[in-house]
């Protein structure tokens, strides 16, 4: 069983003019949210509608509905769910589009028809390998559990036991609770699941390492057929560095000036962020003038997503990037603990987040320059809000799994959870001990 | 802190004399001071109020020994001097939207018992506060002098005096609960007599100079041509309009009535000996009374380290066995150590990013004279209100005020906690399945859980206000004419 979280996105053209009809339908359907039962797997479902946008100052980007899921497993299978728990709704907002066909689909050729429909996103979780049921159950594990030690602490002696002694006590307690026994064990498929991310980015380090040793074994050997590989590495940094060197040129092409959203829109926006714990935004945008922008965009994104194992963004549950419309538009969504604007913040306010996120944003209209990708000009950070402000749209229908814990709750719940069963030394189970 | 600043100013990179005094100093050797919220009854005679006042205005080179008078706008306030609209909405949305908004009151945690609709001012239906007026003065008989003299310009230029909000020091800088107060501030690198790391850029804090982001903030601006006279600096933003912010700031005021009986009532039912209850307090605040860290004292106050502000968590205290994650000096200065982010220098890089410039004092008399947690433990309720008049200077309400509001101090989840707002200064409740009303005790075996706290403060008004340099004065009086 996978336990790798996924986005799945996809997006229908649709006639600006359509948008206030969908928005509706969007608004109705969030008023009616499905229940999470009926949503298996799914962690957090985005739906909402984008006006037409302009590219480069001439070229016109059209309207779109957008629906944006991050579940945990199988695509087919979340994207089955999808299809049963907001099939007609579904159908309902797509029959606005030209793109979606005339007859109606059924189950089948809906499901067929989003994973056609679908595109590929960089997509970061904060929370891993923790499936939608786990977050339930060890949220009750981690708190029955203080509230169980907390009884025992009544008795002096309890208090007075070694480390190991009561994490052993606590052990006992799980095993013999039937609805928590099954957590003793870790969760199924977590380290073939932890395998499965590593296996790309390892791909390609074993790759260059290869490329490498080859490169310099040749310089003694004759390595026959293997020599190819020695231009591996020598090619991929020969590459990059050219796109880089054509991304200055871009970087150099003046920008058409963007409309800065009112204070009112923007009020209207973030005043849609009613969750005391975790909310969501989302950002659309064209990109800047400079075919290779959008060239040196998607390989930074699939560089991202082959990475995203070892990528940390505090507070963050969830986020995604992704590019549209032959890659000319950029979408970006997070969904996070608290508001959007302290989120936000989070980006700009360190020095190192900053810069990395440049390599993805400094692309986009509205965000600040950079030169050589990451080195920024002036004003960065103020330019950097009023591109979060001036292209952060309204989300329709928004769904959440979870509405009460924090991406250091989750964490948490799941460290505790792991630290079952495990040897620990006595300094550590005293440590392991804090998170209850 | 005062006191040191005075000596330096001669040398400063700042243009103090074009600041209000308030941005430089606390006035800490005038003892007597009055917040005065005023409303003006019409837009002609509110300009010629600020004509009237400006002569009286301290500014930042003065060292006053018997009186200083500074004022504020708020929002309301600068549109009744007649600003142009354009002009107008360069200002921040936080101060135009004002702190009774309910997207603003949302994101600040003041619901329930802190929402605006129980504040005696500052409520959006009550009487409009368009400016604050802080009048300091060394005695109590030349403050009653002061302020008949300003009722008289009130009276004379339509303004009206909703409240005279009084302020009374406590003895040895302390706050209403008993704790030593305002040791952690930042030092401004250009007012400091030695470079220290550490030290903050004016632009933190004050209008035109760079801050953390070696930017200059975001300031409010107007066309040229509004400013025939050139009495403004070119903006920073944009050079075809004028600086009406420079050498002026945000000014955040929030009075907060401080429950102290109901505060050290719960520490005793809390605890088997008051001991036991002062160190419970000491937990939640963060400090011992005397203002002795608990991450250096972390068993007994130590008198010696009353004033000891070079510590940090990282270290030192990471999981919070001295000093509580949730304590209130943790939230709103977590130095360098945020659960969320994965080194110190990196917590030390954001926590940096939020620091304030606090400026406040206390009002209503104290439950017991001594100010000593025994004795307040030993008191009944007396009825009588007492609080602090919270007021902290900042280039950006957003990033600095309500980003600790919000984050740090309400946030029930902060540090990975599960239903722990600030114990001080945090709204408890409970709604649902959300409850904010608790606090943790790192602890072996396990974690010591305070339930039901009540709330300590409660908020009694707010505002948010624009602090003119003097020029900017000159300029919305319409230049003196």
């Amino acid at each position: 069983m996978s336990l790798i979280h996924r986005g799945l996105t996809f997006s229908l053209r649709i006639e600006e003019s359509l948008i206030p009809q969908v928005n509706q339908l969007l608004e109705d359907y969030n008023a009616d949210q499905p229940p999470n039962e009926s949503l298996c797997g799914t962690f957090f479902i985005s739906w909402l509608t984008v006006p037409t946008q302009v590219y480069a100052g001439k070229e016109v980007l059209p309207a779109r509905v957008i629906f944006m899921s991050s579940y945990v497993g199988n695509k087919r299978k979340h994207v089955d769910t999808l299809v049963n728990a907001l099939g007609d709704k579904l159908r309902k907002v797509f029959a606005f589009s030209d793109e979606y066909p005339q007859k109606t689909l059924d189950s089948r050729s809906m499901a067929r028809f989003i994973v056609k429909k679908s595109s590929f996103n960089a997509f970061y979780s904060g929370f891993k390998f923790v499936s939608t049921g786990s977050i339930a159950s060890e949220s009750q594990l981690r708190s029955y559990i203080f509230k169980w030690v907390e009884k025992q602490t009544k008795t002096p002696a309890f208090s007075s036991l070694t480390p190991s002694a009561i994490k052993s006590a606590i052990e006992k307690e799980v095993e013999k609770h039937p609805s928590f026994s099954s957590l003793m064990d870790d969760p199924e498929g977590i380290v073939w699941s932890k395998w499965k991310m590593l296996a790309m980015p390892g791909l390609f380090v074993m790759l260059m390492v290869a490329s490498l040793l080859v490169a310099m074994g040749s310089i003694w050997w004759d390595m026959g057929l293997w020599g190819f590989l020695g231009w591996v590495l020598p090619d991929f940094f020969l590459l990059m560095f050219l796109l880089l060197v054509l991304l200055r040129k871009d970087e150099n092409l003046e920008s058409p000036p963007i409309d800065v959203i009112s204070d009112e829109d923007y009020l209207e926006i973030v005043s849609r962020e009613k969750n005391k714990v975790v909310n969501e935004m989302t950002v659309i945008a064209p990109l800047k003038p400079g075919r290779f922008r959008r060239i040196f965009l998607a390989v930074s994104l699939r560089l991202v997503a082959m990475v995203r194992y070892f990528a940390y963004i505090p507070t963050v549950h969830t986020a995604r990037w992704l590019q549209l419309d032959r890659g000319k538009r950029l979408v970006f969504i997070a969904t996070f603990d608290n508001q959007s604007e302290a989120y936000a913040h989070d980006f700009v306010d360190s020095e190192k987040r900053s810069r990395n996120l440049a390599v993805i944003f400094s692309h986009v209209m509205g965000f600040p320059k950079t030169t050589w990708l990451i080195h920024k000009g002036s004003d960065y950070r103020k330019d950097y809000m009023k591109g979060v402000r001036s292209f952060q749209f309204k989300t329709g229908f928004w769904y959440t799994l979870n509405r009460e814990l924090s991406v250091e709750n989750l964490k948490n719940n799941r460290a505790f959870r792991l630290g079952l069963n495990r040897k620990m030394k006595d300094e550590d189970i005293r440590k392991w001990l804090l998170r209850l | 802190m005062a006191a040191e600043t005075i000596n330096l100013i001669q040398d400063s990179e700042l243009e103090l004399h074009d600041m209000q005094g308030i941005l430089i100093r606390g006035y800490g050797l005038l003892p007597e001071a009055k917040y005065l919220l005023l409303k003006f009854e019409d837009g002609n005679l509110a300009r010629s109020y600020l004509q009237s006042l400006y002569m009286y205005i301290t500014n930042g080179l003065a060292k006053p020994l018997e009186q200083a008078i500074n004022i504020a706008l708020s929002a309301s306030g600068i549109k009744s001097l007649g600003i142009e609209e354009n002009d107008f909405n360069t200002f921040l949305r936080e101060f135009k939207e004002g702190m009774a908004e309910p997207h603003r009151q949302f994101v600040l945690g003041d619901e329930g018992e802190f929402s605006a609709e129980h504040w005696s001012w500052g409520n959006p239906s009550g009487e409009q506060v368009d400016a604050l007026l802080m009048v300091f003065a060394h005695e109590h008989e030349y403050m009653e002098e002061l302020l008949e003299r300003e009722k008289k310009r009130m009276e004379k230029f339509g303004v009206k005096l909703i409240e005279a909000l009084p302020t009374a020091l406590l003895r040895d800088h302390k706050e209403h609960f008993g704790f030593r107060d305002d040791i952690s501030q930042p030092i401004i690198k250009e007012l400091a007599k030695s470079k220290g790391k550490g030290d903050f850029p004016a632009g933190e804090f004050f209008l035109g100079y760079k801050n953390l982001y070696d930017e200059h903030p975001l300031s409010p601006s107007v066309a040229e041509k509004e400013d025939p006279k050139g009495l403004l600096p070119v903006s920073y933003e944009d050079p075809s309009r004028r600086d009406l912010g420079k050498n002026g700031t945000y000014l955040v005021f929030r009075q907060m009535e401080q429950q102290v009986f109901r505060f050290w009532e719960y520490m005793r039912n809390q605890s088997t000996s008051e001991q036991e209850a002062i160190l419970l307090a000491s937990k939640m605040v963060g400090r011992w009374p005397d203002g002795s860290p608990l991450t250096l004292c972390p068993n007994n106050p130590n008198p010696e380290k009353s004033l000891e502000n070079g510590f940090n968590y990282w270290n030192e205290d990471r999981y919070g066995l001295k000093c509580p994650i949730g304590a209130h000096i943790r939230r709103t200065n977590p130095r360098d150590h945020l659960v969320t982010e994965t080194s110190a220098k990196d917590s030390e890089e954001m926590a940096a990013k939020h620091r304030m410039l606090r400026k406040g004092r206390p009002y209503g008399p104290p439950l017991d004279e001594t100010l000593e947690p025994l004795d307040m433990m030993l008191k009944a309720d007396d009825g009588k209100e007492r609080g602090l008049h919270f007021i902290c200077l900042v280039s950006d309400i957003r990033r600095q005020f309500e980003f600790v509001q919000n984050i740090w101090v309400n946030f029930h989840k902060f540090g990975g906690l599960n239903n722990d707002a600030d114990p001080i200064i945090g709204n408890h409740f409970k709604e649902g399945e959300l409850k904010t009303d608790e606090f943790s005790l790192p602890h072996y075996p396990v974690r010591k859980r305070f339930k039901n706290l009540p709330n300590f403060t409660r908020v009694r008004g707010g505002a948010y206000f624009f602090v003119p340099g003097m020029k900017a004065i000159k300029f919305l009086a319409k230049a003196l004419e």
